[in-house]
């Protein structure tokens, strides 16, 4: 069974999806960790590149991470080859001649076991595979794409507020806060709790909408979709489409002052109570228990 | 201009899906059917353009049973121009490459300057049908699109990436899948409702169309159930605080 991993890297390192996917690919059968040269190159340049290779590598199994870009060029590669796509898989098995996997589906309000004739190409969420410990860096093989016709990049335009944190998709651990959190001013406390934390920073969308936060740190039905290992919802009350995306987190947090409130009935540990008067005092209580005391 | 936008039918956004009694689908009694979500954003993306250049013209597409009717008619009432449904037996049963090819040959006779996608569809949540389609028509395709401007000799388009956006130049035709972005999509007005009621929907059968694989589904079930979490309701939030970071600590094991 030939399988590949298509290698995604930041700051010249692989990324952790990658990693964790080439070990779980040398699980699976005869892996290779294979990237795409080169800055800014546009999916179906990226996807042409690969399917050349693949023309003799043939694998059987292609596997990216489920971050935008991995999806991007997985899904233009899954429709060069002509092969079955899935996407954001949390578990991938193979038994011979097809491939299962689990996935959500209904904006994640079901969970899916799906099987698609190998060959395949699958993405798959970070964290959905742990790493080996110790295990060597994998090697990683490449191939240069050429030019897409039609596309050129322009310029990169940064949002202002995101800079220096780990990736909501990728994160171990979220702060995520809503309107509870009454306007922008309050993140100057969200993130000093983030900090203490190493955690990535989440929001409704009562909160992106209203332009407290950047889009891109959504959670839900219409933002991200996350699993991370704690997951701390602030003043947020829980409606279905938010819940979409994070209730596959492993420990959830609920600060909320009204005790009804829908997030509750999907929380491992709820404080009802003034998220103000909660932040301070948690943060310090993280800080001292992270210390041991 | 032309801008045609694909979107798909989905359960609304509110429904609170459940797996039917065979395992394998869902319980659709009693299901309100709208747009996918970003396939509205995609509707909006477009509107847009046409409020800034009169000459736009903006079309929806979709393949699908009799009911994709009320989505393409709700996408009208928001202010597009025309409709076109994909029809027949097997019509919504079909795969994304099989739905990307339906779409294709419908393509190859409207000629738009660019397609519009959902970032992904709100029941398969499989992001597949753009990417497959930019495909099978041979053009380039951009991913997480947020906002688009006509520009010197083609069109600069916004994509979402981590910390910021990158601007893209498409110089001819390409399919863009569309991310939410900060305009809402707007609600359909009651004029344009009383218009999208008496326009006709024109119908392309969808015979011939080629689905080379199928993907089946062994099993659905519930995400699994939670709750049942120690709730602290009464008493000192500041001394919660405190216990809850040592239970994360020693009992979840999360710090
Ligand atoms: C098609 C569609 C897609 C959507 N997609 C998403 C999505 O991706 N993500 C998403 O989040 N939403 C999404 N929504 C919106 C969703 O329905 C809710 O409107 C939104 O999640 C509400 O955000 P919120 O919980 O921050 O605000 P609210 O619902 O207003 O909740 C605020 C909460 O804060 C609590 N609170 C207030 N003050 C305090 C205080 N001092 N201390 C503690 N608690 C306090 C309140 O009790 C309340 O529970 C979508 C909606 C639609 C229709
Ligand atoms: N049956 C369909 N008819 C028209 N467009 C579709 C259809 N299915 C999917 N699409 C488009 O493809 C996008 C991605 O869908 P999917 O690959 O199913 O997640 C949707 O948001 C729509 O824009």
């Amino acid at each position: 069974m030939k399988i590949w991993v298509l290698a995604e890297k930041k700051d010249g390192q692989l990324r952790r999806v990658s990693r964790e996917l080439a070990a779980k690919a040398a699980l699976l059968g005869d892996a290779t960790v294979i990237e795409v040269m080169g800055e800014r190159v546009s999916a179906a340049a990226a996807a042409d590149a690969l399917a050349e290779r693949a023309k003799t590598d043939a694998p059987d199994l292609v596997l990216a991470g489920a971050t935008p870009s991995g999806r991007d060029i997985a899904a233009r590669l899954a429709a060069t080859l002509r092969r079955a796509y899935l996407s954001e898989c949390t578990d991938v098995t193979i038994d011979g001649t097809s491939v299962e996997a689990s996935r959500g589906m209904y904006a994640g309000k079901v969970r899916a076991r799906v099987r698609a004739p190998l060959p395949a190409v699958c993405s798959v969420r970070p964290n959905a595979f742990p790493l080996v410990d110790g295990a060597a860096e994998p090697q990683v093989a490449s191939v240069a794409a050429g030019d897409a016709p039609g596309l050129t990049f322009v310029r990169f335009e940064p949002t202002a507020s995101s800079g220096g944190r780990v990736t909501l998709s990728e994160a171990r651990v979220i702060v995520s806060g809503g309107r509870g959190l009454k306007g922008p001013e309050a993140w100057a406390q969200v993130e000093a709790l983030a900090d203490v934390l190493g955690a990535a920073l989440g929001a409704s969308r009562a909160v992106t909408d209203a332009g407290w936060r950047p889009n891109e740190e959504q959670v839900g039905q219409t933002g991200k979709t996350v699993t991370p290992d704690l997951y701390i919802a602030l003043g947020i009350s829980g409606a279905i489409q938010h819940l979409a995306g994070m209730t596959s987190s492993k420990v959830i947090v609920a600060v909320n002052k009204d005790p009804d409130a829908d997030i509750f009935k999907v929380a491992d540990y709820g404080i009802v109570g003034d998220v103000f008067e909660f932040l301070p005092a948690f943060t310090d209580a993280v800080k001292q228990a992270k210390a041991g005391a | 201009m032309r801008l045609l936008i694909c979107i798909k039918q989905v359960p609304d956004s509110t429904t609170r899906v459940k797996v039917a009694p065979d395992g394998t689908s869902i319980v659709t009694d009693g299901i309100t059917w709208s747009i996918s979500p970003y396939d509205e954003y995609a509707i909006e993306l477009a509107l847009e353009q046409k409020d800034n250049a009169a000459d736009t013209v903006v079309s929806v597409i979709s393949v699908g049973g009799p009911r994709t009717k009320d989505a393409l008619r709700q996408a009208l009432a928001m202010g597009c121009d025309d409709a076109t449904l994909v029809t027949g037996e097997g019509a919504d049963t079909l795969g994304p490459l099989g739905i990307a090819n339906a779409l294709k040959s419908a393509i190859d006779e409207l000629k738009p300057d660019l397609v519009l996608c959902g970032k992904q569809a709100s029941d398969d949540d499989q992001g597949f049908v753009g990417p497959a389609l930019a495909e099978a028509l041979g053009w380039p395709h951009v991913a997480v699109v947020t906002k688009v401007a006509p520009s010197a000799a083609g069109t600069e388009i916004w994509k979402e990436v981590e910390g910021g956006h990158e601007v893209w130049k498409a110089s001819g035709a390409a399919v863009l899948t569309v991310q939410k972005s900060e305009k809402e999509p707007r609600y359909p007005s009651l004029p344009g409702i009383m218009k999208a009621k008496k326009k006709e929907i024109p119908e392309r059968p969808v015979t011939g169309v080629e689905d080379p694989v199928t993907i089946e589904i062994v099993k659905l079930e519930p995400p699994p159930a939670r709750g049942g979490g120690k709730i602290f309701k009464d008493g000192d939030v500041k001394a919660h605080a405190a216990a809850l970071a040592t239970l994360l600590r020693d009992e979840a094991k999360v710090l």
